[in-house]
């Protein structure tokens, strides 16, 4: 089996913070780290290629300093890594990120066919949970999003069958090879990473992929090839914060005083308290 | 303004704003522009040639440059030559279409609240709301749409599409948008319409902005201004897509409002055919809803009374429930008291659970982490009980109430059961 994931920098959101001073966001000094659902996914990889043999590439898209999650992903148990890096990728939206991504997957495929790509569910910084079904429709393969569990892959009878998350449960579904997963949090747990491993994956040799070697249409990469545009960001509007009221020892008189406030509108009292 | 070694007055980018897009450095017409380690943008200035553009598309306006000009302003990037070609794609686009997503055998909530958004957008465009509506037998709701604000629904009706499946579905939607051809798409950022929008902005190779939780029309464009939370809800982005139709978004279910239902309203069904040529879709081996009969959908009450983990032992909980009563609501909590196993995960609010608008929501317990306000914002009240005073949630609350939830809640109770007598 051919596994290929794709895997995103991502600064960890969970430090990004707000100067409450200038109402920025304070990104320097906050650590870069591989999408925390690509991990899961990376490991996932792995397990299946344990089970059934051959070999899992992992690529990512980004600046040069991107290849620190490729050596994470060797240290996961990656056999093979590419960085794809280009100036004319920089700036790109989900759909030209995903034309790019499906340029790498093409690659790869020639090497030895590909039988399952593996992505996030999500980004952690961007979001938008698109890219998996971009890839997956310039593939014209099996698109699985949410996936909690994959059950069994029969390379054979080139079938799968995962556990994927619904709004209100989950269903089991069996669909044709080749496929694109994308990975909640629950799809695996991924292992410590060992010595040789480690030791490995810090020697490793990163090869860059730029637009020309994977024969890319410059028009459809990054800011070109994007029809979305930013047009400005911010800091959602802080709140003015209303009246606290201190509870002691007896809290009736900061209760009474509190639903007071609460209720100071009338039509807000009304819906609430006549039904 | 610093110099260069040419003497050209060169742009430098403040650090502490930068946020890494990338957009300068795809602008920059001499390559001069490279992240660095931190992931932030830096400017060569012996290459910087001086012209400016970095500081014209940067979004955050992290580029200082004294010559910089008509910044931020909605279609004011492209070069005439490329506006040309664009506006020979958008024309011939017409209309504010919803997909109509089906909640079993009905129209989901976040589909009538999508169509309320498309008739406020559509006044302002003064074009038509058009409903875009596949299944296997589903001409009432075809009416249902219209009795919510659609002017006219194209009902695509077919057995196969009894069921979601992302590759009929994307097929289907396609061939209806293709045909149709309104300037905006709007669908909900549900499960199934992630999934499903995807596919279709890349199959018409348009722009998809996610998850939005803000609409409007730019007046001088006429664009779509989209705007949504990133980077785990600390930061708003307005996006927008000039150049190609449909303009396409997810939107947050319970951030929009739905009109009012009127059954008398008229507007045109139309049958739209479908050669269903797909094979080798996959086929479901099991299907379990985990909502049983006594499990609650907390998004559906007016009332949360939500568990923290400062309010989650056996004491607490029967208080809590009670207040919920009381004021015909449920009780909701936060991840932690998920993750427990005190309640069950569908009670969860919050970015991993779910997005919540009641017109009260009580938190007891709960100090307020970014990832648990970003789904509470659409609350019409919010009130806090909480011994911590410096606790992030009162900064967005209503009203405030410091102090522990033993002593505060059973006299809340007390309170409210006579104000409700009164
Ligand atoms: C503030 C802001 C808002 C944005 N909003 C939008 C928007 O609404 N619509 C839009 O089209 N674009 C948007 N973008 C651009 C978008 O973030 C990029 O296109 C990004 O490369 C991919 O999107 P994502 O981060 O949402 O990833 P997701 O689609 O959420 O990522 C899902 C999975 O795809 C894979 N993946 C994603 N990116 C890469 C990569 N570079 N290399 C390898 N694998 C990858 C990973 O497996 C990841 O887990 C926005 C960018 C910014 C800065
Ligand atoms: C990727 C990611 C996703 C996440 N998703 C979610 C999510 O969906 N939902 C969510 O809720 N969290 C989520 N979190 C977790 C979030 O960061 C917080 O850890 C969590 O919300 C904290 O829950 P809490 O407020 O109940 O607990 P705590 O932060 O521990 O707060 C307890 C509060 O109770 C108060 N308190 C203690 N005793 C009393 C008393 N006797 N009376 C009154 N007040 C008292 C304390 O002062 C404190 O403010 C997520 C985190 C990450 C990283
Ligand atoms: S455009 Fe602005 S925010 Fe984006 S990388 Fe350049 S300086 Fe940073």
């Amino acid at each position: 089996m051919h596994i290929v994931c794709l895997l995103k920098q991502v600064p960890d959101t969970a430090e990004v913070r707000i100067d409450p001073e200038t109402n920025t966001l304070i990104r320097a000094g906050v650590e870069s780290i591989l999408n925390p659902y690509d991990m899961v996914a990376v490991e996932q990889a792995v397990r299946l290629r344990e089970q059934h043999g051959g070999m899992v590439s992992a690529v990512t898209m980004g600046p040069p300093q991107a290849e620190a999650i490729l050596r994470d992903a060797l240290a996961l148990g990656a056999d093979q890594v590419y960085l794809l890096s280009d100036r004319a990728f920089a700036g790109a939206d989900t759909l030209a990120t995903s034309y790019t991504l499906f340029k790498a997957v093409q690659k790869l495929d020639g090497q030895q066919a590909v039988d399952l790509v593996l992505c996030g569910k999500q980004a952690i910084d961007g979001d938008t949970a698109q890219t998996g079904p971009g890839v997956a429709t310039r593939m014209g393969c099996s698109q699985l999003t949410y996936c909690q569990e994959v059950d069994w892959v029969d390379p054979k009878a080139r079938t799968i069958q995962i556990k994927r998350k619904l709004r209100d449960g989950f269903e089991r579904l069996r669909a044709g090879l080749p496929a694109l997963l994308t990975a909640e949090l629950e799809l695996a747990t991924p292992r410590r990473c060992s010595l040789p491993s480690l030791i490995r994956s810090l020697q490793a040799e990163i090869p860059v992929w730029d637009a020309d070697s994977m024969g890319a249409d410059r028009e459809l990469l990054g800011l070109k090839g994007s029809p979305t545009w930013v047009q400005a960001i911010f800091s959602p509007q802080p709140k003015e914060p209303g009246p606290q009221f201190q509870a002691g020892e007896d809290s009736s008189r900061a209760v009474s005083e509190a639903l007071e406030a609460l209720f100071r509108d009338e039509d807000f009292a009304e819906k609430l308290l006549k039904h | 303004m610093p110099k260069n070694s040419k003497g050209i007055e060169v742009a430098e980018i403040l650090p502490d704003q930068c946020i890494g897009c990338q957009i300068c450095v795809a602008e920059c017409p001499v390559g001069a522009i490279e992240l660095n380690e931190e992931g932030v943008a830096e400017i060569d200035p012996e290459l910087c040639v001086g012209c400016g553009k970095c500081a014209d598309v940067c979004p955050v306006g992290a580029v200082s440059f004294q010559k910089a000009k008509a910044k931020g302003k909605v279609g004011a990037k492209r070069k005439e030559k490329e506006k040309e070609k664009a506006e020979e794609a958008v024309s011939g686009y017409e209309g504010m279409a919803v997909f109509i997503e089906l909640d079993g055998d009905k129209g989901g909530d976040v589909a009538w609240e999508l169509v309320g958004k498309a008739r406020e957008l559509a006044e302002v465009r003064q074009t038509k709301v058009i409903g875009f509506l596949l299944g296997s037998d589903c001409r009432e709701i075809a009416r249902e749409a219209v009795a919510w604000g659609c002017d006219e629904v194209h009902l695509l009706e077919h057995p196969g599409l009894s069921q979601y499946f992302s590759a009929s579905y994307g097929e289907a939607l396609t061939q209806l948008v293709d045909r149709v051809r309104p300037e905006v798409l709007l669908m909900g950022a549900t499960h199934q319409g992630r999934d499903l929008a995807g596919i279709v902005a890349t199959r018409l190779n348009t722009g998809l902005t996610a998850d939005c939780t803000e609409l409007s029309i730019d007046e001088d464009s006429g664009l779509l201004l989209m705007t949504r939370p990133t980077f785990g809800g600390n930061i708003m982005a307005t996006i927008y897509c000039e150049n190609y139709r449909p303009q396409m978004s997810t939107v947050r279910p319970r951030v929009m409002q739905a009109g009012d239902r009127d059954p008398e309203r008229e507007g045109a069904i139309r049958e739209q055919e479908w050669e269903f040529t797909l094979q080798g879709l996959p086929r479901v081996v099991e299907s379990v809803s985990e909502v049983s009969a006594e499990e609650v959908d907390i998004s559906q009450y007016p009332v949360l009374v939500v568990a923290g983990k400062g309010a989650c032992d056996e004491q607490s909980l029967p208080l809590l429930q009670e207040l919920a009563d009381l004021l015909g609501g449920a009780v909701a909590c936060s991840r932690p008291v998920a993750e427990s196993g005190i309640l069950p995960y569908e009670r969860q609010v919050g970015q991993t659970g779910k997005t919540v608008a009641p017109k009260l929501y009580i938190g007891v317990g709960v100090s307020g982490a970014i990832q648990h306000r970003v789904a509470i914002q659409g609350s019409e009240k919010i009130v806090a009980v909480n011994t911590d005073p410096e606790a992030a949630i009162l900064q967005i609350a209503d009203v405030g109430i410091i102090g522990d939830y033993a002593r505060v809640i059973p006299e809340m109770i007390k309170q409210m059961r006579e104000r409700m007598r009164s």
